[in-house]
C-alpha cells in the first residue's frame, strides 16, 4: 500500500486534487479575511469525484458552519430541494423561515440573514445539473448578491451533456465576476489509479483505459472482482450488486426507486423480509446511510439498479411506495405523482399531479409545475371535458410563463377545442384572445389577428365583461405592433371605457400602454404621457410584466426616434426594474434594444455585450431576437468580421414571420449594408423595396429616410417628399452631405455621420470620415473609404489600421467605465461616484463588477493599481 | 464552439512585450472559458524586432474573440474561420516555451 501522507499524488486523502484543494482553501480564507462572498464552481463528469472533494475539503474545515443540500435526479424535481434538504439537516430558525418562503428572493433574503449567524459560512449545493428553476433562481440572486455575503458558495454540476440549451448553461453565463472561481475536474492518471488498486492484482494501465480514469468506474471495477474487467461502469456496479445476497438485493431494487435517497421507514413498508440484507449493504459500501436515509453512493449505481429492474417489479415497489407514502402527513404531492405514474395508476396520478404543479408555480418553479401538468394530462382522457379544460389552460399558462411557446398554443388550443364542444363561449373566446398572443410570439402576425378578431366575435356577443376588455386591449395592442395607430387607437379607447367601468385596473394598465405607444407612432406628444400614466399605474398595483412592458414601449420609441438620453434613462430604469423583480423575458427584450442603442452611438464592444446576453439564453420568443441578431450582423459587416449573414438571414426570417415595420425595418438596413460593402449594390434594391413602402404607409420618417438613403447610396432613385423623412436622413438626400453629418453628431450616431460624409465629393470629408470609422472599428467600411480616396482622389499611403479599435482604451473598458475607474481609484464609493457622474447607485455597481471583470482583478484598489499602470485616475 | 484563424500583424515592439501579452491573455481567457479556448500560436517574425502572431483560437463567435482581445489588451487584424484542419506532422518542438 502506499503512504498516503507523503506521495505527492495523495492530498487531503485524495488522489490527484491538490490544486482544486488548494483553490477552495484560497477562497475561504478570502471570505474569512475580507468578509465577502466567494462562489466556486466545480464540473466534472459523473463519478469524477465532486462530491469527494467537497467532503474531503468539509473535514479540513469542520469549524466552519456548512450547509449543504443537493438537487433532486428526479423527471419533476421537487422545487428549491437543496434548500429544503439543508434546512431539515439544520432545523432552528432556518428551517422555520424557509417553510415559509414563497418565492426564491424570499429564500436568499433567509439564506443571507440565517446562514452566517455563527460566522463566515460554507454553503454547497450539488448536481446544479438537476435543478429546478426556482433552485437556479436563488442561485443566480445570490450570484448577484455576492460581494455583501460573507459566505462561500460551492456549485458542482456534470459539465458532460450540459449542451448549449441546459438552463443551467445561462445561470452559469451570470455567474463572471472576479469573485468566481471556475474548477474542472479531470481523469486520474494511471499512476493515481495505480495508487488507487494498492496491491491488488490488476493491470492499472488497462484499467485506465478502459475506466477513462473515472474514479468512480475504478473503485466499482475493483470492488466488483472478477476475472474479466466489465465494459461499462454500469456492468461493473450490476457485477458489484450480482456478488450480494437475494435479500440485499431487494434492498437495493427497493432504494433504486426512491432517488435521491429512500427514508428507512419506507424500506421497511415496501420491502418483504426487511431489515435482511441492509446491513450487508451498508457492509459492501453499495450503500450508505444519511441520517434516518439511506443511499447509493452514487447516482451511477442508483440508475444502473433501476434500469435492471424487470417491469414487474418495479411496477410493484412503486405502488408499495404509493401506498406508504400516502399515508404518511402532510402528504409530498411531487414524490406521490412520480410513484403514481411509475404504478401505472391513473387516479392517483390525476389527484396528485396537479396539487404537485400548484405548489410549484407557487415557488416559482413553472418549468417542473407545466412538466407536472403534463403527467396529469397523459392521464385525462377519461375526465370530464370542463375538468380537462382546466389542465390544459394551466398547463399552457405554465409554458408560457417559462418561453415554451409552441407548448403553450398546443396546449390552450386543447382548452379551447374542450370549451367550444361544452359550448362554454366565454372561455372560448378569452381561448382565441390567448391563442392569439402566444401566435404573436411565435411570429405567426397573421394567425394572431384571426384569432383576435374570433376572440371578439365571441365575446361582443355575451354580457360585456373583463374577457370582453381583454379582448379589445388586445386587439390593440396587434394594431398598434402593426403600426396602424387609428386601429390601436379606437381598439384601446374602447377597452379602456370597459376596464374603468368594471374597476378591472390590470387590463387598464394594459390598454393605456398600447393606446399609449400608439399616439407615439401617430407623432401625438401626449403618447409619452398616456404611457408614463401606465407605467405609474403598473408600479404602484405592483403589476411587474405592466411595468416592464410600459418601460420597454417608452424606451423603444425614444430609440426610434434617435432620441439617445432619454432612451438610456428608460432602459437603465426598466433594466434594473426587471432585474431586481426577476421578469427576465422583458430584461432580454430591453437588453436587445440596449444593443442597439449602444451600436447607434458608437459603443460596439457593449453593444456586442449585450446582443450576446440575449442571444446565449436558450429560446427567447422571436421578437427579443431579432434586434441583437440585427445589432451582431451589422458589426461583423463593418469589422469585416466572418459569418455576418448567419445572423442576418436568421433575423430576416424571423421578422418576415412578424411582418412588423419596427421589425423588418432595421433588418432591411442592415442587409442593404452588408450588400453595399460587400459591393452587391444591385442586390439593395431587393433587399428594401417592400420595406420602405411599408415604412412611408406607416408614416416611419426615420425608417423610411434609412432605407432611402441606403437606395441613393447605391444609385436608385425613389420619389420622395422630404417631410415623409427624418431630417438627417433628408439632408443627405438632398445633397448636404455636411449638414447630414453634423444632425448625426448632435443626436450622438458617430457612424451615420462618417457614413453622411462619404456621399461627400471632396477629399477632407472622405478623410475625416475615415478618422472615425478607424476609431470605430468599422475596418471593413474604413476600407471601402479609403478605397473612395484612392481612386477618386489618387491619395496614396493610407494605412488603414483596423487594430485602431481595440487598442483605444486600456483594458478594453468603455469610455464610461474609464470615467468610474478614475473616480474609483480616487477612493470614492459607489454613492459618491454616482453623485459625480448624475447617474443611479445601482448604474456605478454595474460598471463597476464591468470593470473588475474586464481587468480580471478581485478589488476596488487592484483595480485602482491597474489604473495607475494605464497612466489614469488619482490625479 | 467554432475554431478561428486570428492575425495579429507586428502587434508588438519585441519578444518580451509578446511574453507579457500572452500572460495577459491566458488571464483574462480563464475568465470566460465558456466563450474563448486559446488553442496555439505561431510567433511571426516580422523585421527589425517587430513579432506578430497568427493564433488558433475555439470561440463562441467572432464577438467573443473581439471581446477577449479587447480586454487584455490585444490587436486584431482578422478573423478568419477555419474550415478543415490536416495535420501532416506534429508541430516542431517550439524554440522557448513561452
Amino acid at each position: 500500500m502506499h503512504q498516503k501522507g507523503s506521495d505527492p499524488v495523495w492530498c487531503g486523502g485524495l488522489l490527484e486534487r491538490g490544486a482544486e484543494l488548494a483553490a477552495l482553501e484560497e477562497a475561504l480564507a478570502a471570505v474569512r479575511g475580507a468578509r465577502e462572498g466567494r462562489l466556486a464552481l466545480i464540473a466534472g463528469e459523473a463519478g469524477i469525484g465532486k462530491t469527494s472533494l467537497l467532503r474531503a475539503f468539509h473535514d479540513a474545515h469542520a469549524d466552519a458552519p456548512t450547509f449543504r443540500g443537493g438537487c433532486d435526479p428526479l423527471f419533476t424535481p421537487r422545487p428549491l430541494a437543496p434548500f429544503l434538504e439543508l434546512a431539515d439537516a439544520s432545523g432552528g430558525p432556518l428551517a422555520a423561515r424557509l417553510a415559509r418562503a414563497g418565492t426564491p428572493a424570499d429564500v436568499l433574503a433567509v439564506l443571507s440573514e440565517e446562514l452566517p449567524r455563527r460566522g463566515p459560512a460554507l454553503l454547497v449545493v450539488e448536481d446544479m445539473h438537476w435543478a429546478d428553476e426556482a433552485t437556479l433562481d436563488v442561485v443566480r440572486l445570490l450570484g448577484r448578491r455576492l460581494e455583501a455575503l460573507p459566505l462561500l458558495v460551492v456549485l458542482t454540476y456534470r459539465d458532460d451533456h450540459l449542451d448549449r440549451v441546459h438552463p443551467l448553461r445561462v445561470v452559469l453565463g451570470e455567474l463572471s465576476s472576479p469573485a468566481v472561481r471556475r474548477l474542472s475536474l479531470g481523469p486520474l492518471s494511471p499512476t493515481a489509479i495505480a495508487a488507487l488498486a494498492g496491491d491488488a492484482s490488476v493491470d492499472a494501465d488497462a484499467l485506465a483505459r478502459r475506466t477513462g480514469g473515472n474514479p468512480f468506474f475504478v473503485t466499482e471495477v475493483l470492488a466488483a472482482g472478477g476475472a474479466e474487467m466489465p465494459e461499462t461502469v454500469r456492468d461493473a456496479v450490476l457485477g458489484r450488486a450480482a456478488r450480494l445476497g437475494a435479500a440485499a438485493r431487494r434492498i437495493l431494487d427497493a432504494v433504486s426507486i426512491f432517488p435521491p435517497r429512500a427514508e428507512l421507514s419506507l424500506l421497511e413498508a415496501c420491502v418483504p423480509g426487511y431489515p435482511d440484507g441492509l446491513e450487508e449493504c451498508l457492509a459492501s459500501g453499495m450503500l450508505h446511510p444519511e441520517g434516518a436515509a439511506v443511499a447509493f453512493r452514487h447516482e451511477i449505481a442508483r440508475v444502473a439498479l433501476d434500469g435492471a429492474l424487470r417491469l414487474h417489479d418495479r411496477v410493484e415497489l412503486h405502488r408499495a411506495a404509493l401506498r406508504a407514502l400516502g399515508r404518511a402527513l402532510p402528504p409530498d404531492p411531487g414524490r406521490l405523482a412520480s410513484h403514481a405514474e411509475g404504478a401505472g395508476d391513473r387516479d392517483a396520478v390525476l389527484r396528485w399531479a396537479p396539487v404537485a404543479a400548484e405548489r410549484a408555480a407557487h415557488v416559482g418553479s413553472h418549468r417542473e409545475a407545466a412538466k407536472q401538468y403534463a403527467r396529469a394530462l397523459r392521464e385525462a382522457d377519461g375526465l370530464p371535458p370542463e375538468q380537462r379544460a382546466a389542465l390544459y389552460e394551466r398547463r399552457s399558462y405554465e409554458c408560457y410563463l417559462t418561453d415554451q411557446m409552441p407548448e403553450a398554443l398546443e396546449a390552450r388550443l386543447r382548452a379551447l377545442a374542450a370549451h367550444r364542444l361544452r359550448g362554454d363561449r366565454l372561455r372560448e373566446g378569452d381561448a382565441h384572445r390567448w391563442a392569439s398572443r402566444l401566435r404573436w410570439f411565435l411570429g405567426e402576425n397573421e394567425a394572431a389577428e384571426r384569432e383576435a378578431r374570433a376572440a371578439l366575435d365571441l365575446l361582443e356577443g355575451l354580457p360585456p365583461g373583463p374577457e370582453l376588455a381583454m379582448g379589445y386591449s388586445n386587439m390593440s395592442q396587434l394594431r398598434m405592433l402593426a403600426r396602424d395607430a387609428g386601429d390601436a387607437i379606437v381598439w384601446g379607447e374602447r377597452a379602456i371605457a370597459l376596464a374603468e367601468r368594471l374597476g378591472e385596473h390590470e387590463i387598464l394598465v394594459h390598454a393605456l400602454n398600447n393606446v399609449g405607444t400608439a399616439r407615439f407612432q401617430a407623432g401625438d406628444p401626449e403618447g409619452r404621457a398616456t404611457l408614463e400614466r401606465s407605467l405609474d399605474l403598473a408600479l404602484v398595483g405592483g403589476l411587474e410584466e405592466h411595468a416592464a412592458r410600459a418601460y420597454t414601449n417608452l424606451a423603444a420609441q425614444a430609440v426610434e426616434v434617435r432620441n439617445y438620453p432619454r432612451a438610456d434613462d428608460y432602459l437603465g430604469r426598466g433594466i434594473d426594474y426587471c432585474r431586481e423583480h426577476d421578469v427576465d423575458s422583458w430584461r432580454l427584450y430591453m437588453t436587445g434594444w440596449l444593443a442597439r442603442s449602444h451600436l447607434d452611438q458608437g459603443r460596439w464592444d457593449e453593444a456586442a455585450e449585450a446582443a450576446a446576453t440575449v442571444l446565449r439564453y436558450p429560446n427567447p420568443a422571436a421578437p427579443s431576437r431579432i434586434k441583437p441578431l440585427t445589432v451582431i450582423g451589422r458589426l461583423r459587416t463593418r469589422r469585416g468580421d466572418p459569418e455576418a449573414w448567419d445572423p442576418l438571414d436568421e433575423a430576416l426570417r424571423l421578422a418576415e414571420g412578424m411582418a412588423e415595420l419596427q421589425r423588418l425595418a432595421p433588418v432591411a438596413a442592415a442587409r442593404a449594408e452588408a450588400r453595399w460593402l460587400a459591393g452587391e449594390v444591385d442586390l439593395v434594391a431587393g433587399e428594401t423595396e417592400e420595406t420602405l413602402d411599408l415604412a412611408l404607409r406607416g408614416g416611419d420618417p426615420w425608417a423610411a429616410g434609412e432605407l432611402a438613403v441606403w437606395r441613393r447610396r447605391v444609385g436608385l432613385r425613389d420619389e420622395l417628399a422630404a417631410a415623409d423623412l427624418a431630417e438627417p436622413w433628408a439632408l443627405e438626400l438632398a445633397g448636404d452631405a455636411e449638414g447630414a453629418a453634423a444632425r448625426w453628431d448632435a443626436i450622438g450616431c458617430p457612424y451615420e455621420a462618417a457614413l453622411a460624409l462619404t456621399s461627400a465629393e471632396a477629399e477632407e470629408p472622405l478623410r475625416r470620415s475615415l478618422a472615425v470609422l478607424e476609431r470605430l472599428g468599422a475596418a471593413r467600411t474604413a476600407a471601402a473609404v479609403a478605397h473612395r480616396l484612392r481612386s477618386r482622389h489618387g491619395v496614396r499611403g493610407i494605412a488603414v489600421g483596423p487594430r485602431a479599435a481595440t487598442r483605444a482604451n486600456p483594458g478594453g473598458l468603455t469610455g464610461r467605465e474609464l470615467d468610474v475607474l478614475a473616480l474609483v481609484s480616487e477612493g470614492l464609493r459607489n454613492r459618491e461616484i454616482a453623485a459625480r457622474l448624475y447617474v443611479s447607485e445601482k448604474t456605478v455597481g454595474h460598471h463597476v463588477s464591468a470593470i473588475l471583470r474586464k481587468l480580471a482583478v478581485p478589488t476596488r484598489g487592484q483595480a485602482a493599481a491597474e489604473a495607475a499602470r494605464f497612466g489614469i485616475g488619482k490625479r | 464552439m467554432n475554431l478561428y484563424a486570428i492575425l495579429r500583424r507586428s502587434g508588438w515592439s519585441s519578444a518580451a512585450e509578446l511574453g507579457e501579452a500572452a500572460e495577459r491573455s491566458t488571464r483574462v481567457g480563464e475568465q470566460m472559458p465558456d466563450d474563448v479556448r486559446w488553442i496555439r500560436s505561431y510567433v511571426l517574425d516580422e523585421g527589425a524586432g517587430s513579432v506578430g502572431t497568427v493564433c488558433v483560437y475555439e470561440a463562441e463567435s467572432p464577438e467573443a474573440i473581439r471581446q477577449h482581445a479587447s480586454r487584455a489588451h490585444l490587436p486584431v487584424d482578422e478573423i478568419i474561420p477555419v474550415a478543415d484542419t490536416v495535420i501532416v506532422r506534429p508541430d516542431p518542438q517550439p524554440a522557448a516555451t513561452a
